[in-house]
């Protein structure tokens, strides 16, 4: 028993850590600009693909599938940025940027179904087969490499808005955008910034969700509404509760297919989400608001 | 001699809204200067235009010569001009030390320029360097006065412009806000000074312009500001001008 929920636990946290890159971007964006990306789901899903195709090019490289997805990802959230966002801030208008959004993500959709079919792609990487074994307690190659990676990228994360005057100059364009204009800070420079930062994070987790996953073009479209009730469990704009939010999801999602029904995942997550916006709507983790006189 | 800064016939509005008609005034090098009205007369919507907040429908301003009427807030503060806004508007979730860090954003590739101004805000301001580590939305309504002018003089500006320091703080910090503006000024930075409390501003400033419902309608030596009828009914009354010669006027 102690051993299957072990095993679980190990499983859950794999996928959590997952969830916690792609909903860290979806977090960044919303501090800096209050406006939701629809079409973070699809830059997931190209990082997977953009990863399968490279990993099998360059014959079984996953590391340069994972690199190539992370180019793939900043670049689309530059796109993003400059040909949706940055025009339509001008508007002032808080709807049309995300009606466009989702516009981007029904096109991208559908380019990736003409493109690569229905069909799901098995996307075995070189570690997916490889076994460890501690105990009753197995682990492949591939959990232990999404770990170290999502570690390793979130830690990365934290280190630059904590430590970097850029990072610093991001939380003060999240937290008073006018002001920081003030301070010299160009915020549309550091919105960009945002995006192509949100957007790596998203393909390279995509390219390590896409072994875990079943890989079509709509693969990011069921990571995506998780990553939505992660931000939303962990508190709009707060990094630590989201990692902490992230890890929770990706706990309940393996226990319950484990003693449950794996049927019954969204319903327990989205129950979960239900009760924390009735009874904390802030999220886990709440910023006071209030400005101190 | 052109002057520090220079505004011509401005003429300023929210959206549709007209705030501000043909609004000329300037600031020579080492001035303090001071614009004074009631609420809602256009002080503060002066000072956003100043700062690049708001770009007037006509109108230019110069500063040093150079024409910046179109200029980006953050490309202004590049070349010079500080704003310390109305209500303080310090980052809440930044310690102090990191809002100063901020304030020097343009000298971010001179790491020992910045630690070096630090430390000389930190010598102006002790409160706070005690302070330090602490979120700024943390600190009392004078700390944050005091972060807010630390913050902007960490950008080294040749025109500080201040919106209303004096607004809801106690007297006494009150008094000694205006003793750090006209040390800050002593040490060679001219100053825009928009104040609702007219004589703290008089007192401090040289000369000084008077708004009326989005225009000036007087403007002179701050002395002579003083002695004039309408300056006096409006914003002085008699009993504050008997109390007026009791404010500390040295540090």
């Amino acid at each position: 028993m102690l051993t299957v929920i072990l095993q679980q636990g190990i499983n859950g946290v794999v996928v959590g850590s997952l969830y916690v890159l792609v909903a860290l971007g979806l977090t960044l964006i919303y501090g800096v600009l209050v406006q939701i990306n629809f079409a973070h789901a699809d830059i997931v899903t190209l990082g997977a693909f953009t990863a399968y195709f490279v990993t099998h090019l360059f014959s079984g490289n996953y590391f340069a599938g994972i690199a190539a997805a992370l180019i793939v990802g900043a670049i689309l959230g530059w796109l993003v940025n400059a040909v949706i966002f940055a025009p339509l801030r001008e508007r002032a208008n808080e709807l049309l940027p995300l009606i466009a959004t989702i516009g981007v993500s029904i096109t991208l959709q559908n380019v990736m179904l003409v493109l690569l079919g229905p069909i799901p792609y098995a996307f075995d990487t070189p570690y997916s087969n490889n076994v460890i074994r501690f105990g009753g307690i197995f682990l492949t190659m591939q959990s232990v490499l999404i770990i170290m990676m999502s570690t390793i990228a979130i830690g990365l994360l934290y280190a630059f808005m904590k430590f970097t005057i850029l990072g610093k100059a991001l939380r003060a364009v999240s937290q008073d955008r006018e002001t920081a204009a003030l301070m010299g800070i160009n915020p549309n420079q550091l919105i960009m910034l945002a995006f192509v930062i949100a957007s790596a994070l998203a393909g390279m987790s995509g390219a390590m969700l896409g072994p875990v996953l079943v890989l079509t073009p709509f693969a990011g479209t069921t990571v995506i509404v998780k990553a939505f009730a992660i931000v939303i469990i962990g508190g709009f704009g707060n990094v630590e509760g989201t990692i902490i939010a992230g890890l929770i999801v990706g706990l309940i999602e393996s226990y319950t297919t484990q003693f449950l029904d794996p049927g019954l995942i969204d319903i327990v997550v989205f129950a979960l989400l239900l009760l924390m916006l009735a009874v904390r709507p802030t999220g886990l983790i709440a910023e006071k608001r209030e400005e101190n006189v | 001699m052109t002057p520090l800064f220079a505004a011509e016939g401005l003429e300023l509005a929210y959206g549709q809204v007209p705030a501000c008609r043909n609004i000329s005034f300037h600031v020579e090098e080492g001035e303090v200067v001071t614009l004074i009205g009631a609420n809602g007369a256009g002080k503060s919507t002066t000072l956003r235009a100043v700062a690049g907040a708001l770009i007037p429908r006509a109108g230019s301003m110069r500063f040093h010569g150079r024409d910046i009427t179109r200029l980006r807030p953050d490309e202004r503060t590049n070349l010079g001009i500080a704003l310390v806004p109305e209500g303080r508007h310090v980052f809440p979730f930044l310690t102090v030390r990191e809002n100063l860090e901020l304030g020097g954003f343009k000298f971010r590739k001179e790491s020992t320029r910045v630690r070096t101004l630090i430390e000389q805000m930190f010598a102006m301001f002790p409160r706070l360097r005690a302070r330090a580590s602490q979120n700024a939305g943390t600190l009392s309504g004078g700390e944050q006065q005091m972060l807010v002018l630390g913050r902007a003089m960490m950008s080294e500006p040749r025109l500080l412009c201040l919106d209303e320091p004096s607004l809801g703080l106690a007297p006494l910090v009150v008094q000694d806000i205006f003793r750090t503006i006209r040390s800050i000024n002593a040490a060679g930075t001219s100053v825009l000074l928009v104040e609702q409390n007219a004589r703290y501003a008089l007192e401090t400033a040289s000369r000084g312009y008077v708004l009326q419902t989005g225009s000036i309608i007087v403007s002179g030596s701050c002395s002579a500001l003083k002695q004039d009828e309408r300056v006096h009914q409006a914003y002085l009354g008699r009993a504050a001008v008997a109390a007026g010669s009791q404010v500390p006027v040295s540090p």
